[in-house]
């Protein structure tokens, strides 16, 4: 499903170039829930901004669902990020003067689906999240849980493969952060999306049947990377 | 996506500014309002030069020019009118010919009890009161049978009635023309308009004025016909007509005004181009009014940006989101504009009794243009807008 090929992502930071990425392979399945793990600065975000398609690597191979993706031109990789990828990110990140609906149909509008289909499916994913009766609410008028909500909403309206949680509960209280993740389960159960969060709290990675260690821009081998958690 | 999808993006983010959009607006508004202004005064004054100098409908004057033989032989030839009657019925049989306006002016004084006053006193014909338009705003006008019988009766221009009347009304009075009574019949309404100005001025039929001045001459003669083709072949028969008839070699002349007239629409069409041009001035400071706040505004959008690019939209979405934002800003200032214009130019013209003419290519004009400027100067920010990182514009703050 997801396939990553010695992936080496190399910043010019003055004159220096600075591997944020070294030579990382991996593997994730379809169904998989994974969670990706490591201190800030260890290149986990860029990993996940490498799979989600928004950034591409300086050399390997990317191969997403079968198609090698690493030298997709920008439209493509939009398309891609459209089409088989849903975002949640920690600061939720919907468009304040948009309602909750109009939020949840906006990937809808890219994807080219018509008027009257975008918002029966977006009504649909907001049912599913439990906002039913919040719809036209716009994102102030919402708790941050609902907001979340709404956020992971609008990535599964696609019908995505992957969904890619940046600290989805970072935000989030802990009473909150749990309903959140039980959501996140819950479409992995259910639905069979790949989950795919970056997260620091191990209570988050504990909803997940991998965790992946980042460190130094390289993957830490399971026995070392116990190690690292325990830190 | 589709352009209406767009459009409705469009004005929920410019009603989200409401402030913001409508001081940009304003410099759009303004400008496309001052070139619609200049325009339509501009179109208004050459029309009325045009009406002005050239006369209603499909006239041409004659004209006199006698030549140096002519002026040596008789040196007092320009103190004799130039038509006789023979001269009209002659005229009368050329068949392009619909009316002849003939007419025969001398300077009298005038007499009223103990006011006494230079009066041009001008003999008319019935087909001059219905082509120049002769309305009266006291009493009424000459009628068939004044011409025909030749009854003592006048027209006065409305100095007349504030000079010699006093601002009395005159209709019913008796004057004197060159010592001869006159019933005062109709008083004619004060000339409007930019050439016009009024002045001391008696018409009385051509049969009354001939009695008065002993002279059946005329001193203007004008042709009048159906179409324009018509007039000029008419004319040149007439020319010729009364070259023959005079024994003159090309003395009688046609006037023709159309000439003069296109002569001085050039220039008031010059005068609007530069003044145009100026007002034109005003409206592209006002895309770089449009130009600098969409620049802020994708600065503040970054973010918005970001999760759009981040939800699937391309690069090219992205430009064509800012690009419609802003033309929407300026076709709405445009029509705005085109509104200020319209209802200015008439407010002026009200005031000037000057008429102002808004052409639908003006307004179309206006319409399209604003929107080549939104276009224009939208396409720095937006540009902008589509270049920006996805990654560091989901970061910015």
């Amino acid at each position: 499903m997801i396939e990553l090929e010695s992936i080496t992502k190399t910043y010019l930071l003055g004159k220096e170039n600075v591997n944020v990425l070294n030579n990382i392979s991996l593997k994730i399945e379809q169904g998989e829930f994974v969670a990706i793990m490591g201190p800030s600065g260890s290149g986990k975000s860029t990993l996940m901004n490498m799979i989600g398609c928004l950034d591409k690597p300086t050399s390997g191979n990317y191969t997403l669902s079968g198609e090698n993706v690493s030298h997709y031109s920008e439209n493509e990789l939009a398309r891609v990020r459209n089409q088989s990828i849903g975002f949640v990110f920690q600061q939720f990140h919907l468009l304040p003067r948009l309602s909750a609906l109009k939020n949840v149909e906006l990937p809808m509008i890219y994807a080219g689906v018509s008027k009257v289909e975008r918002q029966l499916r977006a009504e649909e994913a907001l049912n599913k999240v439990g906002l039913s009766d919040r719809m036209d609410h716009l994102p102030n008028a919402l708790s941050g849980g609902q907001k979340q909500r709404v956020a992971i909403a609008r990535a599964i309206v696609n019908k995505p493969k992957i969904i890619l949680a940046d600290e989805p509960t970072g935000a989030l209280d802990s009473k909150t952060s749990t309903a959140i993740m039980e959501q996140f389960r819950e479409l992995n159960g259910e639905e069979g999306v790949t989950v795919i969060v970056v997260t620091h709290e191990s209570e988050v990675a504990a909803y997940a049947n991998r965790t992946i260690f980042v460190r130094d821009g390289m993957i830490q081998l399971p026995s070392a990377s116990n190690r690292g958690a325990s830190e | 996506m589709s352009f209406m999808e767009n459009l409705l993006m469009a004005l929920s983010s410019l009603k989200a500014h409401k402030m913001r959009s409508i001081l940009t607006m304003l410099g759009i508004i303004i400008g496309v309002g001052a070139v619609i202004i200049v325009v339509a005064i501009g179109q208004g004054g050459e029309a009325m030069l045009k009406t002005q100098i050239t006369g209603p409908g499909n006239t041409v004057e004659l004209l006199y020019q006698p030549s140096d033989e002519e002026i040596r032989a008789n040196p007092n030839i320009f103190l004799q009118a130039p038509f006789k009657q023979e001269d009209i019925r002659a005229l009368e049989q050329i068949p392009e010919i619909k009316s002849i306006v003939a007419s025969s002016t001398q300077m009298s004084s005038v007499r009223f009890q103990q006011e006494t006053a230079d009066v041009s006193s001008t003999g008319i014909n019935q087909a001059y009161v219905k082509l120049n338009e002769m309305k009266v705003e006291k009493g009424r006008s000459f009628s068939t049978s004044d011409f025909l019988g030749g009854r003592r009766v006048g027209l006065v221009s409305h100095v007349i009635q504030e000079e010699l009347f006093k601002g009395k009304n005159p209709v019913g009075e008796v004057i004197t023309v060159a010592n001869q009574p006159i019933e005062i019949i109709g008083v004619l309404e004060k000339p409007t308009g930019l050439l016009s100005f009024s002045s001391m001025e008696v018409y009385l039929p051509f049969q009354t004025w001939r009695t008065i001045y002993g002279s059946s001459d005329f001193t203007q003669v004008t042709l009048q016909a159906d179409t324009s083709d018509q007039l000029e072949s008419a004319g040149k028969k007439a020319a010729r007509l009364l070259n023959n008839m005079h024994n003159t070699e090309d003395s009688y002349q046609v006037l023709n005004m159309e000439e003069i007239a296109a002569g001085i629409g050039q220039i008031t069409r010059i005068m609007t181009l530069i003044i145009g041009s100026i007002a034109g001035i005003s409206l592209f400071v006002g895309g770089i009014g449009v130009m600098n706040i969409m620049l802020v505004s994708v600065t503040e959008r970054t973010r918005e940006i970001g999760i759009r690019m981040a939800l699937g939209a391309t690069r090219g979405q992205v430009l064509t989101q800012f690009l419609i934002e802003s033309m929407t800003l300026t076709l709405i200032g445009g029509i705005l504009g085109i509104f200020l214009g319209w209802g200015t130019a008439s407010i002026v013209s009200f005031f000037a009794g000057w008429p102002s003419l808004i052409s639908w290519q003006v307004v179309l004009g206006g319409v399209v243009f604003s929107m080549v400027i939104g276009v224009v100067f939208g396409l720095l920010p937006a540009n902008k807008a589509s270049k920006l990182d996805p990654i560091e514009s989901l970061r910015y703050e």
